[in-house]
């Protein structure tokens, strides 16, 4: 579950113990300067802090703008409050619950227990819907699926008075008081920030952050994605819960409006100011709106001193008016949305930070890894493949064959088909009709990710790295799929993959800030690294100089030698795909032309036709 | 029978103020991928412009163009400010852009322009109805219906016929192959947030002249219509726009007529439902815009 247990569990556990006593800390200090009051404000502070980690757990790491996770608050406040509360304060507020609501009465642990075990069972019904909309990072149908919930808690919450006392004051519930002490707070509030590093970096975490940097990529490796959305989703929900049965419990009452839209925003914005992408991040942003908020507050009230400059409201009083925290929210969100969307910490963690400076590791590149026979039992094989493209037949009863102790090529000029083919092979395009199988096996109709895990594993065209994660963590995350997938195969090794691979001095830079040639060398590394039977690529050498090309047909065949696969690869390039191909097809128009030897193929004068030019075959 | 043909009038008025605010929300996204959650600011903004209008003795039919005038001009400003600042952003930055446009809007107006509720008179004849058969006909139904055809027929024409309509067409089917062939961005978007801002200012001129009233929060109401009635018809599609906004204003006259009493005041509710289930289960919307990725 945890790839390197110094650096995804130790590491992570001590970081998030500094991150919590840093934070409570601060509360403190701010509490002991300002009394009275501020107390109150310290506390919620604290509770948001646990609401917003839950949001970063599904946000941050899938990268879906939900609008939804207060209303699973809201869900969560009210399961608390009808556990909660004692029959006789109920028979006042409520007295035609329904449900048999009226006689309950547990103790408040067990109720959050209740309140956590019925969201829970809302977010999975909720996780499914998303699911069937295709969520993926920054998926405008997930967002409004989430406002929609938000939406409809509130509308049930204000339109059921019997179950939740309607939307007056008056009929709002009263628990018995504040939290007694705030040791329940704290201890939540530890056991998120502990939950949601862990999460962020167990294989679910990664994977889900994979999937949120190329949702098609991550597929293509043989990651479901949905299946980490909604594990990130409940584990979210588990955390919201808690904080919004914790807010509950402090404020003594539940109103509709409580956990609505302003809830809503206001744990929104301290995410994306701190940085949704962080853990300490989030922790930040409360930190730093809760502050903005209160002096909002006060210079709207009466104005007060800061640091012994008394800002008398008076000259200023068209600006500082009642309600200028609202103005500060809305300033906050749209200021970061246009200058700092990634936040003030973007994705920096305070235990990745130490384990850079103090965590161990190796300097050295490993010794060069053992060449792996592949074992030649299980064969590609496509066979009558048809496209058509409306009107367009862009492969017309193609057919190849793949051994995996063999290169081979698939060429054709530009037109001819030939990712089409690819994107048959590895689900991305249904064909009209024909199969494809490996080993016997058919997957002519099957998603992408399950011809992935199956082992086909391919590269794109245009690049499809993970942008944000870094050279390492990209091979690492598809060596941790294949560890998952195929556990009679020994794992493959992600450092030695890197150094092979030339990567060794890039491993700690971002993909995103890697030159082409590099980042084409990691995309491959990175689809060798699923162990795959086959690997497919689908122009490896496009936009390469000569020499880089000559380069490549090298790394190709060393890296398929180090995880056993076999290769298929298209290109148009003659020189490339003759410099390395044992088997070659060419295809023209949507239809193999010749097949062959590269021999045979180069003193094909079919193959010199399509290639020169009609001329030459006349 | 005569109540389903009611049920269907009274949707066609309701659905026609939808099908604008949706057709604005829908050209917005066609060039920018932003989906416009501060489009109902419009609405805000041009209210409380004529109300003050009104207060200053302007007659009310010298309001129409002001609102109109307003709407144009503030949706142009919000796009100078905010959103040509985040052209070509992750779709996330978009969507919490437009939101944050919608709060900032809301806020100022909460707080330096008035937090009570304005209401300012109308003419005389938006209530009054006339009678065919036994249905009972609103004029101001009638006449909504009515500029709303006649202001679709405007922009078909405007996106038909002219180079403006061509390059914005162009854009929204594919932008950057748009800009490759010469279509001038810059132009285009202010253009396409021209046309939103015109068409939420009629669309404005019906809200305000129903609810009589504005208030810093006006705007909420009104964008989440236009948005979700963009959303049933498919993003991107400007007819799927229209449509999901007459299928909108239909849903919901239907539902407000047959739920029964107890559940009346869930309507809204159960209208975000029923969205929420159309996306489940069809995310496109009800036309679909192809939209391929390259790989």
């Amino acid at each position: 579950m945890f790839p390197n247990l110094r650096r995804d569990v130790i590491f992570p556990v001590c970081g998030s113990v500094i991150l919590f006593v840093l934070f409570v800390g601060v509360g403190l200090a701010y509490q002991s300067q300002f009394s009275g009051a501020a107390e109150r404000l310290v506390t919620f502070a604290l509770i948001d802090a646990i609401l917003v980690l839950g949001i970063q757990i599904y946000v941050g790491n899938t990268g879906i703008l939900s609008f939804g996770h207060i209303g699973f608050g809201a869900i969560a406040g009210y399961a608390f409050a009808l556990f909660a509360i004692t029959p006789a304060e109920k028979l006042k507020r409520i007295p035609d619950a329904p449900f048999g609501l009226l006689d309950v009465n547990v103790s408040p642990w067990l109720a959050v227990v209740v309140a956590v075990a019925v969201t829970l069972v809302v977010a999975f019904v909720v996780g499914i819907g998303l699911a069937r909309s295709g969520a993926e990072s920054g998926a405008v149908s997930a967002t409004v699926i989430t406002l929609a919930l938000l939406f409809v808690t509130h509308e049930l919450a204000r339109n059921w008075p019997d179950l939740t006392g309607g939307d007056r004051a008056g009929l709002s519930f009263r628990i018995g008081g504040t939290l007694d002490s705030r040791v329940p707070v704290y201890l939540a509030l530890l056991v998120s920030i502990v939950l949601a590093r862990l999460y962020a970096q167990s294989r679910g975490g990664r994977v889900a952050v994979a999937a949120r940097e190329d949702d098609l990529a991550a597929r293509a490796m043989g990651v479901n994605p949905l299946i980490q959305q909604m594990v990130a989703l409940l584990i979210s929900v588990v955390v919201v819960s808690v904080g919004a049965s914790l807010r509950v419990y402090e404020n003594g009452s539940i109103l509709p409006r409580d956990m609505f839209f302003n809830l809503t925003l206001v744990t929104l914005v301290m995410l994306i100011v701190g940085g949704r992408r962080s853990v300490t991040g989030a922790l930040v942003g409360v930190a730093v709106i809760t502050t903005g908020r209160e002096l909002a507050r006060r210079l709207g009230q009466d104005g007060f001193e800061v640091f012994g400059i008394g800002l008398d409201g008076a000259p200023l009083d068209w600006i500082f008016r009642e309600n200028l925290k609202s103005v500060f929210m809305g300033v906050s969100m749209l200021g970061f949305m246009i200058w700092r969307p990634s936040g003030l910490l973007d994705d920096w963690e305070l235990d990745k930070w130490l384990h850079s400076r103090f965590g161990r590791r190796s300097e050295v590149p490993p010794e060069s890894l053992p060449v792996i026979e592949p074992d030649d039992s299980s064969v590609l094989v496509a066979e009558g493949v048809d496209v058509a493209f409306g009107g367009f037949q862009a492969l017309d009863d193609v057919g190849i064959r793949a051994s995996r102790n063999e290169v081979v090529g698939v060429i054709g000029p530009n037109g001819a088909g030939k990712t089409t083919l690819l994107n048959v092979i590895t689900g991305l395009v249904e064909s009209s009709s024909g199969s494809v199988a490996l080993g016997g096996v058919d997957l002519s109709s099957a998603q992408s990710f399950r011809i992935a895990r199956s082992g086909l594993v391919r590269t794109f065209q245009n690049l499809r790295l993970f942008a944000a994660l870094t050279v390492r963590e990209n091979v690492e995350v598809s060596a941790l799929v294949a560890a998952s997938l195929r556990r009679h195969r020994p794992p493959p090794d992600v450092d030695g993959l890197i150094a092979a691979a030339g990567l060794w001095e890039h491993r700690d830079r971002r993909a995103r800030e890697l030159d082409y040639g590099t980042s084409r060398r990691l995309e491959l590394a990175r689809a060798a690294a699923t162990a795959p039977a086959f690997l497919l690529l689908d122009e490896p050498t496009s936009g390469m100089s000569d020499s880089e090309s000559l380069l490549m047909v090298e790394q190709v065949r060393q890296m398929a030698g180090l995880v056993g696969a076999g290769v298929v690869v298209i290109d148009h390039d003659l020189n490339f795909i003759i410099g390395i191909c044992d088997r070659i097809y060419c295809l023209d128009c949507g239809q193999v032309i010749a097949e062959g030897t590269p021999e045979e193929i180069q003193a094909d004068p079919v193959v010199q036709a399509a290639y020169i030019g009609s001329a030459a075959g006349d | 029978m005569t109540e389903l043909l009611q049920n269907l009038i009274d949707g066609l008025g309701r659905g026609s103020i939808y099908a604008l605010l949706a057709l604005g929300v829908a050209v917005i996204f066609g060039v920018m991928h932003l989906l416009n959650f501060a489009h109902g600011e419009l609405i805000t903004v041009s209210g409380y412009a004529s109300f003050w209008a009104l207060g200053a003795g302007w007659s009310w039919y010298l309001t129409v163009p002001l609102i109109v005038a307003v709407s144009v001009l503030t949706s142009l400003i919000i796009e100078r400010v905010a959103f040509s600042r985040v052209r070509g952003a992750d779709d996330f930055t978009l969507l919490l852009t437009s939101f944050g446009v919608h709060f900032v809007v809301s806020a100022i107006f909460l707080l330096y322009v008035s937090a009570s509720v304005k209401t300012y008179p109308r003419p005389a004849w938006v209530t009054n109805t006339f009678a065919v058969d036994s249905l009972r006909i609103e004029v101001f139904d009638t006449v909504v219906i009515v500029v709303t055809i006649a202001t679709l027929v405007a922009t078909t024409l405007l996106l038909q016929r002219t180079t403006f309509g061509l390059s914005l067409r162009a854009a929204a089917a594919d932008f950057d192959t748009a800009r490759l062939m010469g279509v001038r961005s810059n132009s285009v978007i202010r253009g396409a947030f021209a046309l939103s801002g015109a068409l939420a200012g009629i669309a404005s001129v019906f809200w305000l002249m129903r609810s009589g009233s504005t208030s810093p929060t006006a705007g909420i109401d009104p964008m989440l219509k236009g948005v979700l009635a963009a959303l049933i018809g498919g993003l991107g599609s400007l007819r799927g726009a229209v449509l999901g906004g007459f299928t909108l204003g239909l849903a919901e006259v239907i539902l407000r007529s047959r739920l029964p009493d107890s559940v009346a005041s869930l309507t809204e509710g159960v209208v975000f439902l029923l969205i929420a289930l159309l996306f489940i289960f069809r995310p496109q919307g009800l036309i679909s815009v192809p939209h391929a990725e390259r790989v």
